[in-house]
């Protein structure tokens, strides 16, 4: 089957002062219909900058996508027009942003802001729109929603907010939904609902999902592939089950060891990665994880390790973990 | 609910008894002016009487006579209507092309904001009341080119505090997801921002109100308001030659202007609190 959305070798790049600095650098990634892909890394790793790509909603300047192709059901996006891309934004792809709280409009009544989102798409009277946008708050969860309509933004709670933002984001039934970073500004126990929400809304519909986080528990809940970025490019790509198993990339292990959690056995402190990620003005040669790994030696200081296949459906872009594979006999290229 | 939010606007208004004084004199001024014609039916320029009564001498002219034996009661009130006019027309002239310079600037930025905001740095460096006087010379001195030249020289300050509003609003969350829905940016700027924008937009408006009745009356002072049409600041220019005898004739008018451009920016006070999100709870 061919994936709905398909990123190429996309490549973003930040016109700064400080020279041109390489923010998204080669991104590949494939995502099938009803399927969920979680983008994973630390902060400034490229990850919102992708998901911004790919919707054509780069700050620019200082951002440029200087090479590649985002391809929504076999058409690139990248060299179309504005005015095409806006025919595309919100009806084939949406997004939803962090702080639902500062994603809606302060002054304009939730369900205006619901029935301009589908008569966007939808030439329909604003009567008729009201109507889809009370099902819509339905579909999300939000009770006694008729009466919701009239609220503003400041009257909701941020769990209800998001919610709002979710059916916003559906109204025009999109094939793909990018959420970037959607229950970090939420209460523990709101994220689980939206989290679970969301799952039941694309099994729903079979669009496509991206998350974006960096909370490795969101991934373990929702996705069904996992991207770990660092500095820019992609360094492992796994199933969820296999990468919680077995972590290929150092980077990941790391990630992995500073998760807290509940049923953690051997207690104490949380292992932290030593070292920050370097600055895109001043990326190394080698592996842009050298500086902070406790396996790199000579070679990831000076050559940079390319993604390949060490294990059926598994990417790593790391030297120490193919040595490894190597020396073990695990099937390298299967 | 439409109804209560209104209510609320209301009550916060009223808590600024100043503005409530400033909304009195304002309608007072109003119902004057749409009164005029049946007050005063015929016309304020005609001679009715002898010259130089002083107010409250006769029964026939409550606030006496001009120079010429004009009523000056009936020429206020007429003049009334042409001050209010022309200070709410060429604040709405100055409030459009305002906002929309301001906007536009803020919101494309770059080489747009560049071109637009020493475009009205450029408007700012000519003196207001010579540039009004040269637009009027230029358009001829009809009531309806005072008006725009009036509006054309105070869009200024409206543009700088537009663009000020929308820079800090172009970038909030908000405008992003509207763009990932597939707003259009004329639909974004109009319907999205500008309604978070509007409100210290409104206040200034008002304020401007007061300075284009100030003009008005400024270049009929000096002759060259439109000639068929009593208005306040001519009045006092037709006065000022009888200032040292008869000065009720300069005094009366001028009393007039005073409260009315008082009582605008004391509701400019007012709609300020009101409008004002960070007084709303106090």
């Amino acid at each position: 089957m061919a994936p709905i959305l398909e990123i190429d070798r996309l490549q973003v790049s930040l016109f700064t002062r400080a020279g041109v600095l390489p923010a998204v650098d080669g991104l590949s990634l494939c995502v099938n219909a009803g399927e969920t892909v979680a983008i994973v890394g630390e902060s400034g790793c490229g990850k919102s900058l992708s998901a911004l790509a790919v919707m054509r909603l780069l700050p620019e300047p200082p951002g440029r996508i200087i090479g590649g192709a985002v391809r929504l059901a076999g058409r690139d996006l990248v060299p179309i027009s504005e005015r095409e891309m806006r025919r595309v934004r919100g009806k084939e792809i949406s997004m939803i942003f962090q702080d639902p709280m500062t994603s809606l409009n302060p002054v304009v009544p939730i369900g205006e802001q619901l029935a301009e989102a589908i008569r966007q798409h939808n030439p329909m009277s604003y009567r008729d729109a009201l109507k889809r946008a009370v099902a819509l708050l339905q579909r999300v969860r939000i009770p006694d929603a008729e009466r919701r309509l009239n609220d503003y933004p400041h009257q909701l709670s941020g769990g209800m907010s998001q919610r709002v933002m979710i059916a916003i984001a559906i109204a025009c039934e999109p094939k793909v939904l990018i959420a970037d970073e959607p229950t970090t500004a939420l209460d523990v126990t709101i994220q689980a609902q939206i989290l679970q929400l969301m799952k039941e809304l694309q099994a729903a519909s079979g669009m496509a999902l991206i998350i974006i986080t960096h909370d490795l528990g969101v991934v373990a809940e929702t996705a069904d592939r996992v991207v770990v970025m660092y500095a820019g490019r992609k360094v492992e790509e796994a199933p969820v089950e296999a990468l919680f198993e077995r972590p290929l990339h150092p980077y990941t292990r790391g990630l992995l060891g500073a998760t807290p959690s509940a049923t953690r056995q051997h207690g104490g402190r949380l292992a932290d990665i030593a070292g920050n990620v370097p600055s895109l003005s001043d990326l190394p040669a080698g592996c842009a994880y050298a500086s902070r790994c406790a396996l790199a030696f000579d070679r990831c200081r000076s050559e940079r390790p390319a993604l390949s296949q060490l294990l059926p459906h598994r990417l790593t872009a790391c030297f120490a973990t193919e040595q490894e594979m190597l020396r073990n006999g695990a099937p390298v290229g299967a | 609910m439409a109804v209560s939010r209104a209510v609320e606007f209301a009550r916060r208004f009223a808590r600024n008894r100043a503005a409530l004084v400033g909304l009195v004199l304002i309608l007072a001024v109003l119902g004057f002016a749409i009164a005029a014609p049946w007050m005063f039916p015929r016309n304020p320029l005609r001679i009715v009487g002898r010259p130089e009564i002083w107010p409250f001498a006769s029964w026939r002219f409550p606030l006496g006579t001009d120079s010429l034996g004009r009523d000056i009661a009936a020429m206020v009130a007429h003049g009334a209507r042409t001050t209010l006019l022309i200070g709410l027309f060429a604040s709405l002239t100055a409030t459009l092309i305002g906002v929309s310079v301001g906007a536009s600037a803020a919101y494309f930025g770059g080489w747009a904001d560049e071109a637009l905001m020493r475009f009205t740095e450029l408007f700012q460096t000519i003196p207001n009341l010579i540039f009004v006087l040269t637009i009027v010379a230029i358009l001829g001195q009809k009531i309806e080119y005072i008006t725009i030249a009036v509006g054309v020289v105070t869009w200024t300050p409206i543009a700088r505090l537009t663009r000020a509003e929308f820079l800090t609003l172009r970038d909030r969350e908000f405008v992003q997801a509207c763009r990932s829905m597939g707003m259009g940016d004329l639909r974004i700027m109009m319907r999205e921002i500008l309604p978070n924008a509007l409100p210290p937009v409104i206040v200034l408006s008002s304020l401007v109100v007061a300075g284009a009745i100030l003009f008005e009356s400024s270049v009929s002072f000096l002759g060259l308001g439109d000639p068929n049409v009593s208005s306040w600041g001519r009045l006092i220019g037709d006065g000022r030659t009888l200032i040292r005898t008869s000065w009720y004739i300069c005094a009366v008018p001028g009393v007039a202007i005073m409260l009315t451009v008082l009582a605008l920016n004391l509701i400019g006070d007012g709609l300020n609190d009101a409008l004002n999100p960070k007084l709303r709870d106090r």
